[in-house]
């Protein structure tokens, strides 16, 4: 009997693990599900005996109403999506470029631009922020949308690392033999290239929504003014000088964590792919 | 492979664009910064300045105000209305001279010295006047006047005076050991746990869609809205994760999470794993899916037992993964700053300060860019480190695959 775990769906075996995992689950999901619960208590409650209580006594949407219409977190999650959706564009297009490049070509300084992009990535971020700072003040950029291009710094190996290893997966044979048959090489980048790398091509463009959408350093030191704050930034100042205002918090998370649920669950396959792609050698 | 032409140029010239300005420009600005004793709230540190240079608009606007002040029909004395003469000639002379100019410009030695005299006269004069005269506004006159020396601005080139400074400050000292202590426990935990559920969820079994949602979800939620969470659930008064804590004893009382030292540094780990293990499971998962099944039947059929599979094939099989993955999330953590800053803004008392929230202080709290760039250079010099042994035990398989 005991010499039977070699099978992996053995009877035997399984209770423990789906106990580790049940557990992990309630440890991974069970933040979101109290932010979901404390959104909907009244502050007397949050703050009060009901603290720790799982049903909210007297259900309230005012720290919706609140956060929506007085701290205008709309506005934040509207600047995030705009931010996001830029740079998501912008690095798609020159990465794609890129990442062709220097999977098909040979060219002087190709390692050199590969292990450039690596070390990008490897950066403390800190490091590009005092003078960016200083460059956006100079350009009266502060305060704008143009905070997506240094974005680049942070999205822009990743997204490159993740193409190269797609472009590498289409065979050259493919190209060659549409050249043969004389198509010129820009169609041959549209006509066969392209459509067979759209699936890497999206998978990284979620990966790099996600890398923007989370951005935080840059937004809080650049874009000071609310008007342009992004989710993260808007989130990390509903507080006062004294506290910080848990429920307006609660109802804040629970609206912004509804599009990045979305996104996991309808993109999960790419993400995974993406990510593994990305980070580990196969 | 084909050779690279002019049109293929294009294709990298976008990127070449965008890492040098964004990327790679800023890094060699740190670096000079560095250099510099920089302060921007400091107007005569708010540039880098190799050489001496004079503030053009502070000495005119100082002259004219001390030649107002100077009210001739007060002074009785001949010799003393000479003096004030005297003073205004001096100021006038040195205005002569950089006529039409404005900001800070370079000067030459000779006018170096004429606006140095014209201060060691006016202040001379100021003192003589003052003791015999009522001047106008004779509290203030003594400071105005300085600002004639102060439109003088000198060199704010330091050297390696910043590093030297950076190696002596406790508060470095003490940032570098958390950051340390941040980095290692954390990242520790999250491969043992990260593995441990890779291993769970390679079993195949039904429901795989729905655990690596819930899996994503921490790691594709804003670190900052994570983190705002996690202080809500942390809080000493109505926090639920403080009360568990402190009622199965692993705290002596709820405000200690927050409120002592290892408590909060305890707490911003536990937040770091909850955020990064499920994404550490899913990067060794993907490497384990690699592994083929028949390595294990072959190591059963020769008797291998479970522990003997895990160290002999499966581990060895997984090290790249388990490289790879261990090396990007070393870094991350090394570099953990939105997390921190949200949670307990390196508080109590320093306790949780990393590097690069001491740095950012240092930038956008004491507008001290110079010194500021120093500690982001010691992360820099720490982060090359790490990925310079890690790339070494790596070999070259991470540039390989491309």
């Amino acid at each position: 009997m005991a010499q039977q775990p070699n099978h992996p769906d053995a009877p035997k075996s399984k209770w423990p693990f789906l106990l580790l995992l049940t557990f992990y689950l309630v440890v991974v999901v069970f933040p979101f599900f109290w932010i979901l619960v404390t959104s909907f208590k009244s502050s007397g409650e949050i703050f009060g005996d009901n603290a720790f209580g799982v049903i909210p006594e007297n259900p309230t949407l005012d720290h919706y109403a609140s956060v929506i219409i007085d701290k205008g977190i709309l506005r934040a999650v509207w600047n995030s999506l705009i931010v996001s959706f830029t740079t998501t564009v912008y690095i798609i297009l020159v990465a794609t470029f890129s990442a062709y490049a220097i999977s098909r070509f040979e060219f002087k300084g190709k390692s050199v631009l590969l292990g450039l992009v690596l070390a990008v990535s490897m950066f403390p971020q800190m490091i590009v922020i005092g003078p960016i700072y200083n460059l956006f003040i100079e350009l009266g950029w502060a305060n704008s949308y143009w905070i997506v291009l240094p974005y680049s710094s942070i999205t822009l190996p990743m997204a490159v690392w993740i193409l190269v290893t797609h472009f590498n997966q289409i065979p050259l044979a493919l190209e060659e033999s549409a050249r043969m048959d004389g198509a010129t090489p820009f169609q041959t980048l549209f006509r066969i290239v392209f459509p067979l790398a759209a699936p890497g091509v999206f998978t990284t463009a979620i990966i790099v929504f996600i890398i923007a959408w989370n951005e935080f350093v840059l937004t809080i030191t650049i874009n000071s003014q609310s008007e342009y704050h992004t989710v993260p930034v808007a989130i990390s100042f509903l507080r006062t000088q004294f506290e910080i205002l848990w429920g307006e918090v609660a109802a804040a998370t629970v609206i912004v964590t509804i599009p990045t649920l979305l996104i996991v669950l309808f993109f999960q396959r790419q993400i995974v792919s993406g990510l593994t792609s990305g980070g580990v050698k196969e | 492979m084909k050779k690279m032409g002019l049109r293929e140029f294009l294709f990298i010239l976008p990127i070449l664009l965008l890492i040098g300005i964004f990327s790679l420009w800023p890094v060699v600005q740190s670096f000079t910064y560095t250099f510099f004793d920089y302060q921007l709230n400091d107007q005569t540190k708010s540039g880098l300045y190799l050489n001496e240079r004079f503030n053009v608009d502070v000495y005119n606007e100082t002259a004219f105000y001390v030649e107002r002040f100077l009210d001739r029909s007060e002074i009785a004395a001949e010799e003393d209305q000479e003096t004030v003469e005297q003073v205004v000639e001096k100021l006038n002379n040195v205005t002569s001279q950089f006529e039409g100019k404005e900001g800070v410009i370079e000067i030459d030695n000779e006018l170096k010295s004429d606006i140095q005299e014209s201060y060691t006269v006016t202040s001379e004069a100021i003192n003589t006047l003052s003791e015999k005269y009522e001047l106008q506004r004779e509290q203030e006159l003594p400071s105005l006047v300085k600002d004639l020396d102060n439109s003088l601005i000198e060199s704010n080139f330091i050297g390696f005076q910043g590093y030297i400074k950076a190696f002596k400050d406790d508060r470095v000292h003490t940032a570098f050991i958390n950051t340390f202590v941040f980095t290692i426990v954390s990242v520790a935990f999250e491969l043992v746990l990260g593995l441990g559920m890779a291993l769970i969820m390679n079993k195949g079994m039904r429901g795989q869609g729905f655990i690596r949602t819930a899996s994503l979800i921490p790691w594709a939620l804003p670190t900052a809205v994570g983190a705002l969470m996690w202080s809500y659930l942390y809080d000493g008064g109505y926090g639920i994760v403080a009360k568990i804590f402190a009622d199965i004893g692993l705290i002596a009382e709820a405000n200690d999470l927050m409120q002592t030292a290892t408590g909060a540094m305890s707490a911003a780990i536990l937040a770091d794993i909850w955020k990064t293990t499920p994404y550490m499971a899913i990067l060794l998962l993907a490497g384990l899916q690699t592994i083929p099944k028949s390595l294990y039947e072959a190591g059963s059929i020769d008797g291998a037992s479970k522990f003997q599979q895990f160290f002999r094939i499966t581990l060895p099989l997984l090290k790249p993964s388990i490289l790879v993955a261990l090396l990007f999330r070393t870094l991350d953590a090394f570099r953990v700053f939105d997390l921190i800053y949200v949670l307990t803004n390196g508080g109590p008392g320093g306790s949780t300060e990393t590097l690069s929230i001491y740095s950012y202080k240092a930038m956008f709290g004491q507008t001290n860019f110079g010194y500021g760039s120093v500690i982001v250079m010691i992360m820099f010099v720490c982060v090359a480190i790490i990925a310079i042994i890690f790339v070494r035990v790596l070999g070259t398989n991470l540039m390989e695959k491309n």
